[in-house]
């Protein structure tokens, strides 16, 4: 560079300063004073032009971490002082950077080479828009040379080095901060990836092909495998980037996607991300033949470093595997259509890499023995990218033309080793065989998951078929095996059902899949072996330990449970396709395979119901299994109408033959319908879970599973209900639950449920009166039983007693699981329920003001109730709930402010402070529901005729709730939830009544809505947004009206003299343009907030105008100067916009705010 | 906290039974319970098998309401546990002794004067101030199992 020799006194200044900073980095190395010697090192950063300082250290010091920090400084200042330096003086900073980097190659320090590259990348990028071409192309020519090995090796892997920074500051997401609009580095990123990224893999394809040949003779540690290596990071480092304008045209930039990733990766555990860089690169990937020069390579070092064991995870097999299986996954329109180019191309892939999993059981074999096992699982990987490129059909003949089988089967056989050794290692979690398992799971549900949800288009080849069938034979068995080792394993983890299938959920699913691919063999296999262990079972009888033979039944459960159905996911579920399609020849119901199988589980179901055969082998743990398969099977199968539902001929009522001769695919639909064996099978299924509640006391998950999923899944369809309540064993489990004690030993929770099932259940009575009528059966003896215990004089004294609480407690979730079963047809019974009693809770509330899981308990059913019930109310009726409300909400702020309670355990005030949460939680929503009746009324009369006002309750218990409710307490989410969505609703349909609010009540709202923009949850600034716009158009409304709107409420409480500054839509008006144009959110967001945003500027246009020029003087950029008031203009001109607030012109506004934002958050936001 | 602090005599029960046998499966959070002869609040329950096949187990923590040390217990859900009879009375409070002790008026007009000032500070403050200013406190008094003690104070009267 320039000399040094100008004086005397600059020489001396440059070695002080270089002493200095020495000094500074020897001493953090030795603890000595770090922050001084930080405050040196930083003060050089942020000197002005410490350039020349900064190239005399790096060029002279003998201190590597001194080099180190100089280079840091360069970096820094240059980004920070780069508008003002000439442009010569940039282009001198890039080449310093370049040629220190690659003359200072073979220096020993190679963190100051790396950071020097890293420095030299930033620079070219932050200059990148500036240079011109020819610019470019002197940096790249130099950085060219060096990697294409004219210098040297070591100058090749520095400048291989060079390029890896250059690409990773253009990919957005591991790009360095420089401060600038997020516009520049989309453009840098798109710039790069059209111009370049090609180029620079040529390079990086040209230098390792160039050293590879040299490798042969080398050892691993040469600097041939280490240059040849980091070729090959490089490529695989260009094939990870996010191609985006493969596509020819020009797309524009989207800001709010940019740096998002959303191409369409499948929901595999295994990541695979698909390569598309488009038609441009078929030469250079395809054509070129790379992957035989790349599949030569890795042969060659196999066959050289065979005899070190640990060879395959050395760096270059690593990478050359690595970029192995990202050649797998190319795809797209890089390859022409429709000449089989990918096939061949995946052919040629797939002959290199089949050497890595075959064959699995030698291979293994030396995994046990201490191989390495990460070819194999890249082998499995590289499979997993074809399998996701490919269709099952292609998939599987790719490896027909170099062995005698096809793909499918080298899977299933691959997998078959995998599993042999994974269940011999009795289910060890992190072990390679379980890797690889999921690995080859995942491929499995990428091939087949497609054919099971659309069922056409895509064929399995008969050949996977066989394949599946064999695989799955070995899985089942495998899990058998592990199941009954796993019985005395004391793993307290396993005991329940419940955590063992969701741990085993994804893998069931993926062997339900498999099954399904082949269920003409499976079905009778699981059939075969799920009566050979109930055989086993019955004869062992009293002789033998049954405990295995338990266990080995609970898996066979999940299995076939898995196979059979689907999870309904909240909807019902349909019967399988395959199902459906697999079985067609079969007319004969009973020589159809699934309903054999059904049928035989259905039968070892019923014998729990034998007192004998229940003690002797129906566990707990078995019968869980039991309920949830009865329970997903039902969904499925029982009664099922899809079947009928299309035929309007009347010929349903008719007899089984006409029946069974229209469609085969319907046989087993048919089978379990109404017609005939749907009835006995729904009977079985309720008296086992009456079982369950009675002969099994205390066995929490076992009730809970009966209740929550099985009998609420039944009541779910109404074609069922009317054969429910059909069913003498329903009417038992009625009569149990409204008279006998027995059922008072359930959890709480359970009653609840069961409550909510039996009342649901009225929905299959014939008519209105009948339906009610059952309701008031099953309810009546409850609600009695309170009105007589709140009505007792000693109430007080008994009340405190365990089991008063306890009966209590039972009877009210009763009652709020009853009251959540409100349908219109049950509606007035319920009512009448929740009516007769209103007074008793009041007493309840008062007496039990101490016990605060009461005092829940009755808040929530008055909620549901209040919720449930509040549509369908006449006016009188209306008036009634609000006058009970009222004294409800007084009676619970009366015994809650002003009390401080006191625990010596802090876990128990926490404990208070969650129930406090909870109550204050159940308020609000009963606040929200009393709103939602001026939205949704069907009553016959309006209320306003009996002089009822809801907003009036809704305010007052405004006043009472606001006070409780802190900032504190909003960092609940369900709290702040629902207080927000109570507020947005309350301030949309009365906003006439903030005005009414006490000053101090309104600053807390304002404040609250405040916090509520800022918050995480979208769905909560969007609450807040709407509640604003509410605001701001009723306040602009009223004023333009010549009305007060708000009044004194407009201008801030605190300050009301306070000018513009202090206006409240001002002050909403300014955060929510900050927010908008430099926040980051979600687009969903942008449309509500420009509802806001509307009627805010028109209420502060002033206001508005002036901001607007504050964010065009802060611009010091012409261009984006410009383009930002041409945007402010069009945002509020374009699309003739008019200052009404009609749904017109909100429509307009949202256009307009969504082109402003496009526009201008590119180069607003910075980063 | 240590329990030596409070030293409570056994006080006239009610005559009500001090304990209520109930299923242990349906005992939850929340709710009472006896562990070691203490009565406790429950503040965990959660539930094991003895074995793959066996019968459920809950385990219990409890916090004893008196004295805040926490017990635990295992026991079968289907066998019963005891639950204690805990009841809360709210007095008016009229004096506050030099000895510590407080007096206060019951329901039918007369006073009871056998109870300490509780020991935590921040409630104990509360007590002691709001009585100097003047104000109508409220004092609630649990019991159970034959303790008593001060666990709650509401301010009623004008500021």
């Amino acid at each position: 560079m320039q000399g040094y020799g100008d004086g005397g006194d600059e020489l001396a200044q440059l070695l002080s300063t270089m002493h200095a900073i020495e000094a500074a980095c020897s001493s953090i190395q030795m603890h000595v004073n770090p922050a001084a010697a930080e405050a040196t090192i930083l003060a050089l950063s942020q000197s002005h032009h410490p350039y020349k300082t900064c190239q005399f250290i790096l060029e002279n010091s003998k201190v590597a971490n001194a080099r180190f920090q100089a280079a840091g400084a360069v970096r820094d200042a240059a980004i920070r002082e780069w508008g003002f330096l000439s442009s010569d003086d940039r282009r001198n900073l890039i080449s310093f950077c370049l040629c220190f980097a690659l003359q200072h190659a073979d220096s020993h320090e190679s963190y100051v080479q790396a950071k020097v590259s890293s420095v030299a990348a930033q620079l070219i990028k932050r200059g990148w828009l500036d240079f011109s071409a020819d610019e470019k192309e002197q940096f790249f020519y130099q950085i060219k040379q060096a990697t294409l090995g004219t210098h040297g090796l070591n100058v090749q892997f520095i400048g291989i080095g060079i390029m890896e920074y250059l690409i990773s500051e253009f990919s957005p997401s591991t790009s360095s901060a420089m401060g600038l609009p997020k516009e520049f580095h989309e453009q840098c990123r798109r710039s790069l990836e059209l111009d370049y990224l090609k180029v620079f893999y040529g390079w990086a394809r040209d230098a390792s092909l160039n050293v590879s040949r040299k490798i042969a003779g080398s050892d691993s540690e040469s600097l041939e495998v280490k240059v040849c290596n980091a070729g090959m990071c490089l490529m695989l480092q260009i094939l990870t980037w996010e191609f985006r304008y493969n596509h020819n045209g020009t797309k524009s930039i989207n800001i709010f996607s940019a740096g998002v990733r959303n191409d369409n990766v499948l929901n595999n555990k295994t990541e695979c991300i698909l390569v598309q860089p488009g038609p441009a690169w078929h030469d250079i990937l395809i054509s070129s033949g790379d992957i035989v020069w790349l599949l030569n390579l890795y042969a060659v070092l196999r066959q050289k470093f065979s005899i070190e064991r640990s060879w395959i995870d050395c760096p270059i097999a690593v990478s050359a595997r690595k970029l192995i299986v990202q050649f797998c996954s190319v795809t797209g329109t890089i390859f022409p259509s429709a000449n089989g180019s990918q096939e061949n191309y995946l052919v040629q892939l797939l002959s290199g890499i089949i050497l890595w999993v075959e064959p699995i059981d030698a291979i293994s074999k030396e995994i046990e023995s201490g191989k390495s096992e990460s070819e194999l699982l890249d082998g499995c990987r590289a499979l997993l990218a074809m399998a996701t490129v490919t269709t099952p059909a292609v998939f599987n003949s790719l490896l027909k033309s170099i062995r005698p089988f096809g793909t499918l089967t080298l899977l299933s056989t691959l997998m078959g080793g995998v599993i042999k050794v994974l269940f011999s290692h009795n289910n060890e979690e992190e072990t390679w065989s379980w890797e690889a398992r999921d690995i080859l799971l995942d491929i499995w549900t990428t091939l087949l998951a497609p054919l099971d949800s659309s069922g056409s288009g895509i064929s399995f080849p008969p050949e996977g078929a066989a394949a599946a069938a064999h695989l799955f034979d070995l899985i089942v068995n495998s899990e058998l095996k592990a199941a009954s080792a796993s019985v005395y394993n004391d793993d307290s983890d396993s005991d329940y059902l419940q955590p063992s299938i969701s741990a085993m959920d994804e893998r069931l699913s993926s062997y339900a899949l498999i099954a399904r691919a082949s269920m003409d063999v499976t079905v009778p296999f699981l059939a075969r072996l799920f009566a050979e262990r109930v055989s086993h079972l019955h004869q062992g009888k009293g002789i033998s330990d049954p405990t295995e033979t338990l266990e080995e039944l609970c898996s066979l459960l999940l299995i076939i449970g898995h196979v059979l159905a689907d999870e309904g996911e909240g909807e019902t579920p349909l019967i399988p396709d395959s199902v459906k399609r697999n079985f067609s020849d079969i007319l004969e119901p009973d020589k159809h395979p699934v309903i054999l199988l059904s049928s035989i589980i259905i039968r070892f179901a019923e014998q729990s119901l034998d007192p004998g055969l229940r003690t002797s082998f129906f566990s707990p743990r078995l019968m869980e299994a039991v309920i949830w398969f009865l329970s997903r099977w039902s969904a499925t199968y029982l009664l099922t109408r899809e079947e009928f539902n299309n035929k309007n001929d009347g010929s349903l009522p008719g007899s089984r033959h006409q029946l069974q001769s229209q469609d085969s695919t319907k046989t087993v639909a048919i089978y379990f319908s109404e017609y005939n064996y749907g009835k006995l099978v729904l009977d079985a299924v309720v008296r086992i879970s009456i079982i369950t509640f009675t002969a099994y006391p205390g066995e929490n998950y076992l009730q809970g599973l009966a209740c929550h999923q099985l009998l609420h899944a039944l009541v779910r369809q109404k074609n069922i209900c009317v054969h429910l309540v059909a069913l003498e064993s329903w009417r038992e489990l009625s009569n149990a639950f409204a008279n006998e004690k027995m059922l008072f030993m359930l959890n709480a929770s359970h009653q609840r449920s069961l409550a909510q099932t039996l009342v649901l259940s009225a929905s299959g009575l014939g008519n209105s009166e009948a339906a009610n009528q059952y309701v008031r059966d099953v309810m009546g003896h409850m609600t009695k039983y309170l009105v007589d215990v709140s009505s007792r004089n000693d109430i007080r004294s008994i009340s405190e007693q365990p089991d008063t609480i306890l009966s209590i407690t039972c009877l009210l979730e009763r009652l709020r699981g009853a009251a959540r079963a409100s349908e219109p047809r049950t509606q007035k019974s319920i009512y009448e329920m929740g009516l007769s009693v209103l007074n008793a809770i009041l007493v309840l509330l008062e007496v039990y003001k101490d016990e605060s899981s009461v005092v829940y308990l009755l808040l929530k059913f008055v909620v549901v109730w209040v919720d449930a019930q509040i549509t369908y109310l006449e006016a009188t009726e209306t008036a009634t709930i609000i006058g009970f409300c009222m004294r409800l909400l007084q009676l619970y702020s009366s015994h809650n402010i002003g009390k401080i309670s006191l625990s010596f355990s802090s876990s128990l005030l926490n404990d208070a402070k969650t129930e406090k949460y909870k109550d204050l939680r159940a308020l609000l929503q009963l606040l929200s529901a009393l709103c939602f009746k001026d939205l949704v009324d069907f009553s016959s009369d309006s209320i306003e005729t009996q002089g009822t006002n809801v907003s009036q309750v809704v305010f007052y218990g405004l006043h009472i709730v606001t006070p409780l409710i802190s900032l504190e307490l909003l960092k609940y989410p369900k709290l702040c939830h629902d207080y927000f969505s109570l507020l947005s609703h309350m301030l949309e349909v009365y906003p006439e009544m903030v005005g009414q609010l006490n000053t101090e009540a309104f600053s807390h709202v304002m404040d609250t809505l405040n916090f509520g923009i800022h918050h995480q949850d979208s769905e909560v600034v969007n609450m807040c947004l709407r509640a604003l716009k509410a605001l701001a158009s009723y306040q602009y409304k009223e004023t333009a009206a010549g009305k007060v709107g708000l009044g004194s409420h407009a201008s801030d409480p605190r300050n009301p003299n306070g000018g513009t500054e202090n206006r409240i839509f001002g002050r909403f008006l300014r955060e929510l343009l900050q927010f908008l144009l430099f926040e980051d959110y979600s687009p969903d967001l942008v449309g509500s907030a420009a509802d806001a945003l509307f009627p805010l500027i028109l209420c502060e246009q002033s206001l508005y105008q002036m901001l607007g020029n504050e964010l065009i003087e802060r611009q010091a950029n012409p261009t984006f100067r410009l383009r930002l008031t041409t945007a402010l203009q069009f945002l509020t001109s374009a699309n003739q916009l008019t200052s009404m607030l009609d749904r017109v012109n909100y429509q307009r506004f949202r256009k307009n705010l969504t082109n402003f934002l496009i526009e201008v958050r590119g180069f607003l936001q910075t980063k | 906290m240590s329990d030596e602090e409070h030293h409570f005599e056994s006080k006239a029960d009610a005559g009500a039974s001090k304990t209520y046998p109930q299923q242990a499966g349906t005992i939850r959070k929340n709710g009472y319970i006896v562990i070691k002869n203490r009565p406790c609040k429950v503040v965990e329950v959660s539930t094991s098998k003895t074995g793959k096949h066996g019968h459920a187990k809950c385990h219990f923590v409890g916090i004893d309401i008196f004295n805040g040390k926490k017990l635990e217990d295992i026991v079968p859900s289907s066998h019963n546990c005891d639950v204690p009879h805990v009841t809360r009375t709210d007095y008016q409070l009229i004096d506050i002794s030099e000895d510590g002790f407080v007096s206060l008026l019951t329901e039918n007009g007369s006073t009871k004067d056998d109870l300490k000032l509780p020991t935590d500070e921040s409630l104990l403050s509360q007590i002691k101030d709001g009585f100097a200013e003047g104000k109508d406190l409220v004092v609630s008094v649990m019991c159970s199992m034959g303790e008593e003690q001060i666990c709650a104070l509401k301010d009623i009267g004008p500021k």
